[in-house]
């Protein structure tokens, strides 16, 4: 040992290693995709199979405003961080703010949409495999808004209350990343149900 | 201890910390994993239990979340110091003899690229192509005759049409005819170019001559079986000369390109950075030093 | 050293009453004790499964026997195939994992601790809900106990018409649960491997073992979730109504077959990439020789990572695809045998010239070399689609995959427990003992396996619960339960060794088998904060370069 301690290497010059939070959000990412894409796939498989109606052309109608909300909720949700780690407080929780409500509003769309099919259209998840399919997959969606809003509200909360700063910034990405991915997730969703569904 | 090697340092006696702060243990994951399998159980059971889990479950996410936030939660362990003595009872280390590899096969030094034998593919098609079309002109008075013919290879659309019909344009099978010349062409070529520098002394008499003619007697001979109608179709002196075409003017092309190196007279172990000691020569300076 | 790893372990034992003892297994968030924690809890799930096995293997043992019940029979291999998998694979894998990825990739504990923690507990919690179904599965409607409906629990079988009652949500919901427990595992360890190496571990330097356990969890990413997907599609369509898989109202049974077999399948190769990862430390410790072709090591796990989610259909060859879906499905079925015998290659390769030591480890990685790669032609065989639709679903599966799964991966699981016991309890096991499990394993092994390929190819099909006599499946069957019972001996002896061995073995030191990896440099068993001082590595065989320091490896990187 002693003779070896002599020998002891220098670290190499710079040793930079990932994020563990960052990596682990991305692989949590992967894994939803992959739920995603099995339930998009049994969707666009179904597309036209149901033996009875509604159908989605007789139903559906594109959310188009509630759509826009969640997409620019995105970009709030960008520039949010930016000003985290700006230290700007101040416009920090106003853009964390307006991220929630823009959420919000979205599930409220979905909320409006199911209520308007289930009383107006009679189109339950057990009328059809349309009815089955498409409350599956917005509802998985929905699930996924639910719990990126529910975090989202935890961390309002707490940014009222002063206690986020600078140094959460990091913690404060990996949010946004599963944000971005939920986002994401939706375009997929209504190209499919809204324009490749219809 | 060459002065040069970097060993590495493990439980160097060098600033040893006295003591370590790892995450402290905390009975909240356990309380979560058993509230959501009750949340999941009560639908199995009863709904009672599902809200006893989803209870449990909120209960442990808040206790989790004030483990880690403010502040991490650590639980300092003292470090115990001792003495590892990592050494070995077999100091000391064979090699392999890394003689020089066995000479197996004489391969070029150096071949042409793989755009080369694109090239001549094509360019053989063109020249295949002329020399067909004016098989087709001669023989019948239109160009679409051999086409059709080389469609039929593939697609049993020709077949239907009666002979009359077999001079005229028919746009699917001009497709599939194309599309076939064409990968053909490609693939041939690729193989052309990869066999011309192995091939001895005059490479455009061999590849360019023999070999078409070679192809073109076995596939005549054969097709008899494979397929007759087509057979009967075909004019034998005209493919070979149209083969033959594509074959010199391939060659010539192929020839025109320059030639690169080939690492196939470089060791195995190196081409495939298998692995190090005993099959690889030492390097030059071990791992940078400062 | 050595005295100061009894010192701690007695202290552990002894002098503490024993509910601190519990409190303290479950809160503890240290890799180590959770790694220990998963492996016991496979190892009692592997006892459960066995008997499950000798169960069917008894009935089967002579024409028309009695033992059990056709109804029994159903639950015995629909628990048997369901735990196997679910309940002792996987976490003993993950359990190796968890202990050793840190320790060799020089950190102190994984990436998220708590939530290590986290999916063990979940893992075990519903691997307990699977078998209450036994007591509780009655139900609601009083029909079914356990669940029966196989380990695939194919659509219709699962529809409510057919089984009524929870006996198959039972199955649904905890391989659901269990298998997001993996998922957060698989996360853990990805971020582990990629964010917490120790300086100087470049990916290029890894060993074998955190770069293999890797490309698994990756697979586990995104080959688990569409399990769970379509585990929740049937809650769908059992509690809500749905229709995914009515095949009354237009759904279709098949594409659960689809989506089942996207995960079934590359679920085979996330439990074998960790016993290939098993393979890659022991053979060139037990050769003396650095592994043969690293890098191509490498290459060929992350190509069978890939190609292996091209393959699925190949189990579906008998429901009547499309020829272009059959051609499809058998060439890359046969294409991924090509990485796999490189794999195969870069063991000899490591084995051949060196001076190899045959200790248990290493015997039980021979029986995996040979097994492995009879098991992998026996797959080729059926790859091939027409020779499927002769043999699909016969004894001759069964046989295949009980080689792929036992000749395979328990062996190379078995190689793995005597190969690092010495490094978790800080004793070795009895080589006496070893030799003897080691030989009446393999005996028992061939003399179950090999003969079930045969009743297959006379046209056995697997599932039945008895047959005629005078088709001649007779004596091939009886051989097979002989084989199984001098397997569970050797078992014994196994789990004997471990609990004499804890008591009585000899001290194992912290590096019994002078080896190269990181883990061997710390205590057995390590301390809980692994290494006091974060080593700096500089080449694949860190250990190496300070025992030869005249000559490490890093002159040659």
């Amino acid at each position: 040992m002693s003779e070896l301690a002599a020998a002891v290497p220098s670290p190499p010059q710079s040793w930079t290693l990932p994020h563990r939070g960052k990596v682990g959000m991305a692989g949590l990412i992967i894994g939803e995709s992959s739920i995603f894409t099995i339930f998009v796939v049994a969707y666009i498989y179904y597309i036209g199979k149901s033996l009875s109606g509604p159908t989605p052309r007789e139903v559906l109608e594109p959310p188009i405003f509630f759509t826009v909300c969640l997409l620019s909720s995105s970009v709030t949700i960008h520039f949010a961080e930016k000003f985290l780690e700006a230290g700007n407080r101040g416009a920090f929780l106003f853009a964390w703010f307006l991220t929630a409500l823009l959420g919000g509003l979205f599930l409220y769309g979905t909320g409006h949409e199911w209520h308007h099919l289930i009383y107006d259209k009679g189109l339950t998840i057990s009328t059809n495999l349309f009815g089955t399919t498409y409350y599956s997959l917005v509802g998985l969606h929905a699930f996924h808004v639910t719990a990126g809003l529910i975090m989202l509200v935890i961390v309002l909360l707490f940014g009222l209350a002063g206690r986020v700063g600078p140094e959460h910034s990091l913690r404060v990405q990996v949010l946004s990343m599963y944000w971005h991915f939920v986002d994401a997730v939706w375009v997929v969703v209504f190209t499919v149900i809204y324009i490749l569904g219809r | 201890m060459s002065a040069q090697s970097s060993v590495n340092r493990i439980d160097a006696s060098a600033a040893v910390p006295s003591e370590i702060h790892l995450p402290a243990p905390t009975a909240w994951p356990f309380v979560l994993g058993l509230g959501f399998v009750l949340l999941f159980a009560g639908l199995l059971t009863s709904a009672s239990i599902s809200i006893l889990g989803a209870f449990l479950s909120v209960a442990a996410c808040v206790g989790w979340f004030r483990e880690v936030l403010p502040r991490e939660h650590e639980e300092v362990v003292p470090v115990v110091p001792r003495e590892i003595p990592i050494r070995t009872e077999r100091p000391r280390v064979e090699r392999f003899p890394t003689a020089p590899e066995p000479v197996r096969a004489w391969l070029p030094l150096e071949t042409y690229p793989i755009s080369a034998g694109i090239k001549g593919g094509w360019a053989g098609s063109v020249a295949m192509a002329v020399l067909a079309c004016t098989f087709g002109l001669i023989k019948t008075g239109s160009i679409w005759y051999p086409i059709n013919l080389l469609g039929a290879i593939v697609f049993e659309e020709p077949f239907r049409l009666d002979p009359a019909q077999l001079n005229a344009f028919h746009g699917n099978t001009f497709l599939v005819a194309l599309i076939f010349h064409a990968t053909g062409s490609t693939l041939v070529g690729l193989l052309y170019g990869a066999m011309l520098p192995m091939f001895p002394r005059r490479p455009i008499l061999l590849g360019g001559v023999i070999a078409p003619l070679l192809w073109s007697g076995l596939l005549s001979s054969l097709l008899g079986l494979l397929n007759p109608l087509l057979e009967s179709l075909i004019n034998w002196y005209w493919f070979a000369a149209s083969q033959i075409g594509f074959g010199v003017v391939a060659g010539l092309i192929v020839m025109r390109q320059h030639r690169i190196p080939t690492k196939e007279n470089i060791p195995f172990a190196f081409r495939a950075g298998i692995e190090a000691p005993g099959l690889m020569h030492k390097k030059d300076g071990g791992e940078k030093q400062l | 050293m050595a005295s100061d790893a009894i010192a701690i372990r007695a202290q552990g034992v002894a002098s503490r009453p024993w509910v601190e003892l519990v409190h303290e297994w479950i809160t503890t968030v240290d890799h180590k004790r959770i790694g220990i924690l998963y492996i016991v809890y496979a190892l009692l799930f592997l006892v459960i499964g066995g008997i499950e096995a000798m169960i069917l293997r008894i009935q089967l043992i002579v024409p028309q026997n009695n033992f059990v019940s056709p109804q029994v029979f159903n639950r015995m291999f629909t628990m048997h195939g369901t735990t196997m998998i679910f309940f002792v694979a996987m976490p003993v894998l993950f359990g190796f994992a968890n202990y050793f990825v840190p320790l060799m990739i020089g950190a102190r504990d994984m990436a998220f601790p708590r939530l290590n923690a986290f999916s063990f507990w979940l893992s075990a919690f519903s691997g307990f809900l699977l078998y209450f179904s036994f007591l509780g599965g009655n139900g609601l409607y009083g029909a079914g106990t356990a669940p029966d409906v196989g380990w695939w629990a194919y659509a219709p079988l699962t529809a409510r018409a057919f089984s009524p009652g929870h006996s198959s949500d039972y199955w649904t919901i905890a391989v659901l649960v269990a298998g997001f427990g993996s998922v957060a595992t698989a996360i853990n360890l990805i971020a582990t491997i990629l964010c917490l190496r120790c300086p100087g571990m470049k990916l290029s330097r890894m060993p074998l073992f955190a770069w293999l356990n890797l490309v698994m969890s990756g697979m586990v990413l995104i080959t688990i979730t569409p399990l769970s997907a379509a585990q929740i599609m049937l809650l769908i369509d059992r509690y809500l109504g749905g229709h995914f898989f009515d095949t009354q109202a237009g759904g279709s049974a098949a594409i659960w077959m689809h989506f089942f077999w996207i995960f079934g399948h590359p679920e085979v190769y996330i439990l074998i990439i960790p016993c290939f990862a098993f393979m890659s430390e022991v053979v060139p410790v037990f050769s003396r020789k650095p592994i043969f072709g690293y890098p191509v090591m490498v290459g060929a796990t992350v190509t069978i990572g890939f190609v292996s989610m091209s393959v699925w259909a190949h189990h579906m060859f008998t429901i009547g695809m499309s020829s272009p879906a059959n051609a499809f499905f058998t060439i890359t079925s046969m294409v991924v045998g090509v990485p796999t015998g490189i794999k195969i290659f870069n063991w000899l390769g490591t084995m051949w010239g060196g001076k190899i030591q045959f200790k248990t480890p290493m015997l039980f990685c021979i029986g995996f070399l040979f097994q492995f790669l009879v098991a992998g032609l026996t797959g080729i065989m059926l790859a091939c689609a027409p020779f499927d639709w002769q043999l699909g679903n016969s004894y001759f599966v069964v046989a295949h995959f009980h080689y792929v799964i036992v000749g395979g991966i328990l062996f190379a699981l078995f190689a793995a427990f005597y190969y690092w016991y010495p490094k978790i309890t800080g004793k070795m096991l009895s080589e006496t003992l070893g030799k003897w499990h080691f030989w009446l394993f393999v005996i028992g092994f061939h003399l179950t396996f090999d003969p079930m390929h045969i009743p297959g190819l006379l046209g056995m099909p697997r599932r039945i619960y008895t047959y005629e006599p005078g088709r001649g499946w007779e004596i091939w069957n009886l051989l097979c339960t002989i084989g199984a019972f001098v397997q569970a001996i050797a078992t014994l002896i196994f789990v004997g060794n471990m609990i004499y061995s804890y008591f009585k073995g000899r001290d194992a030191g912290n590096d019994p088998w002078d080896a190269w990896t990181l883990e061997w440099s710390v205590s057995s068993p390590p301390p809980s904060y692994n290494f006091a001082v974060i080593p700096i590595v500089s080449s694949r065989r860190p250990l190496w370069d300070l025992k030869h320091p005249e000559d490490p490896d890093s002159q040659y990187e």
